[in-house]
């Protein structure tokens, strides 16, 4: 778990940043692409733009394929599908501690006949509008 | 009882309605011998739990999970109305997870019932909002009937 939590963070960390949104994006619309045709649109320079995919590399966003010199880039859906998937387990996580915060509730109210609880309760109860 | 739960595009909403009345449900969040009863999944096999519960204090969770090892989440609170609302929010590289609690009365007295919507958001902001809504929705409506499925599991 640790280890996805890993992966997750390595892709929510790489779409923080508006360039890499912006390949990624553009990678998803147009297919695949060469690293130069890539860096184009972006004012920044080559080796700025080789560190922005080693990035979404790293964060399964992107794969990449070697034609000798060339690169070619496209996206991969691995990294989005790990966020994917840690929604799920938040929600999972959630509902089974709710299923035992259901139980601690059941019980918490069966005290409720002591007198002090009692009064606690009480105390803290809200007024009806 | 079960949770509805939705997976919208970069939120999760979970709502569920606990028969007990409001400022118990609430008790559980804001006392740490309360929270370290409940809090984690199913796997987890102790919680440790620092809170310094009021606007702009921070918790920290440790939890041994088994098989996976220990995990440790931090959070700041950003807003408490007791007993009807807490919210918070827990940074990860890259992104900050906003959590809202609503704590609703639907019965007070005799067989109360509270209905608490937990809404996590900023999974990673806008970015895959758009990616996921651009052809992936599809899986996600899968998500959402896995999700409704391994709920009902669990309760059976």
């Amino acid at each position: 778990m640790v280890n996805k939590q890993e992966k997750v963070s390595a892709v929510f960390a790489a779409l923080a940043d508006p360039t890499r949104r912006r390949i990624v994006q553009r990678l998803s619309q147009q297919g695949e692409r060469r690293v130069t045709a890539l860096a184009k649109p972006f004012r920044i320079s080559l080796p700025a733009i080789s560190r922005h995919l080693r990035v979404l590399e790293n964060a399964r966003l992107i794969t990449r394929q070697r034609h000798g010199r060339e690169h070619l880039i496209r996206s991969d859906t691995a990294g989005l599908e790990d966020a994917r998937k840690w929604i799920a387990q938040c929600a999972a996580g959630w509902e089974s501690g709710f299923d035992t915060l259901d139980q601690l509730l059941k019980t918490a109210q069966q005290s409720l006949g002591k007198p002090s609880l009692n009064n606690n309760l009480n105390n803290n109860k809200e007024k009806k509008p | 009882m079960k949770s509805e739960v939705k997976v919208g595009d970069n939120r999760l909403q979970i709502t569920r309605v606990f028969d007990a009345p409001r400022h118990l449900v609430f008790a559980f969040w804001k006392e740490v011998d309360r929270l370290q009863q409940w809090w984690g999944c199913k796997d987890t096999s102790k919680v440790e739990c620092a809170m310094d519960f009021r606007v702009g204090g921070f918790f920290t969770c440790v939890m041994q999970i088994t098989g996976a090892g220990e995990f440790s989440y931090k959070g700041q609170y950003d807003e408490i109305v007791e007993p009807e609302k807490i919210a918070y929010h827990a940074d990860f590289p890259g992104v900050t997870t906003r959590v809202v609690v609503e704590f609703i009365e639907l019965h007070q007295g005799q067989g109360a019932q509270t209905k608490m919507i937990l809404t996590q958001v900023g999974f990673p902001g806008q970015s895959i909002c758009e990616m996921v809504s651009k052809g992936t929705s599809e899986s996600f409506d899968k998500l959402d009937s896995l999700l409704a499925k391994q709920v009902v599991v669990n309760h059976v």
